[in-house]
């Protein structure tokens, strides 16, 4: 693995140098700090790493699911959440690492009892509403769920109009065919009347 | 007829431009994080040693949180300035990285040619990346001394954006924390 060239060091230094040092600087190192325990002797069990979901979440507010009840409902929750890494996937059509973990995630709190409405707020709130496959109907969006009927119905309309105008220049044009037919035939009798 | 038409045009046109126009002001890479003035995610992690760090007993310090991997290019080009930050605010600042979906013999090996700013503690099932809702490597979070997130930086952090951050939790009061 090759040695990293980023920044140059020299313009990183003179940037981070705009403050003055501290003591605490000087006191305090970084590696043997607080929250850093002793590694653990080998083969010892240390329970509850990584992040407590539940936490964020509060109670849960269903009935923890198991077996094919389990299955269906992260199915369900996994179709509506966005893959980060992917392209208008869900995490249940991505192969991808993290759709992988997130399905994980979304499989051990319907276990625990959180509802699909928990579950899919706990992504939401994490990751934003980007993150919903199908956005919420509100503000912005509901330019997303309007815009269809509301072409839909503007095209329907000026077709409706099109037609109607048809329609009455038909009309106009059969009046007028009748008349000058009208006119042809007074005509006519005229002729031979006075031939 | 031709002003109908206009009109008809205008209105199909100028909403499209409009949305547009407030599109391309945005990156669409970027998507701003909802937990930025939120409590940070409590999560406790062993690094490559084995050593257990827990957040939740971080508080009362600045935290610096890199999730970061090394197959990660902007990960690369970061880590000089990383490494002087933690250089700089040794003490006063805690910096840590979470490994994103990488092999820790990898991460231990360019740890070893090129230094490490801090901790890099070890995400094996992905939920704390998940509780932060990282899309990908780097994703930088800032948290101050009430184990809030400031800030947060998408892809390589600049020496500004390190700089006025870390400033602005370090100027913070001590007795602010709760």
């Amino acid at each position: 693995m090759r040695r990293v060239t980023g920044i140059p060091a020299a313009a990183v230094a003179l940037l981070l140098a705009a403050l003055p040092p501290t003591a605490a600087a000087l006191a305090q190192s970084q590696d043997a700090g607080p929250g850093v325990d002793q590694p653990p002797a080998e083969g010892e069990y240390r329970p509850g790493l990584g992040v407590e979901a539940s936490r964020e979440l509060g109670d849960p507010q269903g009935e923890p699911l198991s077996g094919e009840e389990l299955d269906r409902a992260v199915a369900l929750v996994a179709a509506d959440i966005r893959c980060p890494k992917c392209q208008a996937l869900s995490i249940a059509d991505s192969g991808a690492s993290s759709a992988q973990a997130m399905r994980a995630e979304a499989r051990s709190l319907l276990a625990s009892g959180y509802t699909r409405d928990q579950v899919v707020r706990y992504f939401e709130q994490r990751y934003g509403e980007f993150v919903l496959l199908e956005p919420r109907a509100r503000g912005l969006n509901l330019i997303v769920w309007t815009a269809p009927a509301a072409t839909v119905l503007a095209g329907g309309l000026l077709v409706a109009r099109r037609l109607r105008q048809r329609r009455s220049a038909d009309e106009d044009l059969n009046a007028y065919l009748r008349q000058v037919e009208r006119d042809d035939g007074d005509d006519g009798d005229n002729g031979e009347t006075e031939t | 007829m031709n002003r109908k038409v206009l009109l008809i045009g205008l209105g199909i046109c100028l909403p499209v431009l409009l949305v547009l126009g407030f599109g391309f002001r945005h990156d669409p890479q970027i998507v701003e994080s909802p937990l930025i003035g939120q409590p940070a995610p409590s999560f406790r992690l062993a690094d490559l040693d084995g050593n257990i760090v827990d957040l939740e007993e971080l508080r009362g310090t600045p935290v610096v949180i890199n999730f970061w991997a090394t197959y990660c290019v902007p990960c690369w080009v970061e880590h000089p300035l990383l490494m002087e930050g933690a250089r700089r605010w040794q003490g006063e600042i805690h910096f840590l990285g979470v490994i994103f979906q990488d092999d820790p013999d990898l991460i231990a090996q360019f740890n070893a040619e090129n230094g490490t700013w801090g901790p890099s503690l070890i995400d094996e099932s992905g939920r704390v990346a998940i509780a932060y809702g990282v899309y990908g490597p780097p994703e930088t979070f800032f948290i101050d001394r009430d184990g809030t997130i400031v800030d947060k930086a998408i892809g390589a952090v600049s020496p500004e954006q390190l700089l006025n951050v870390a400033s602005r939790m370090l100027v913070q009061p001590a007795a602010a924390t709760g």
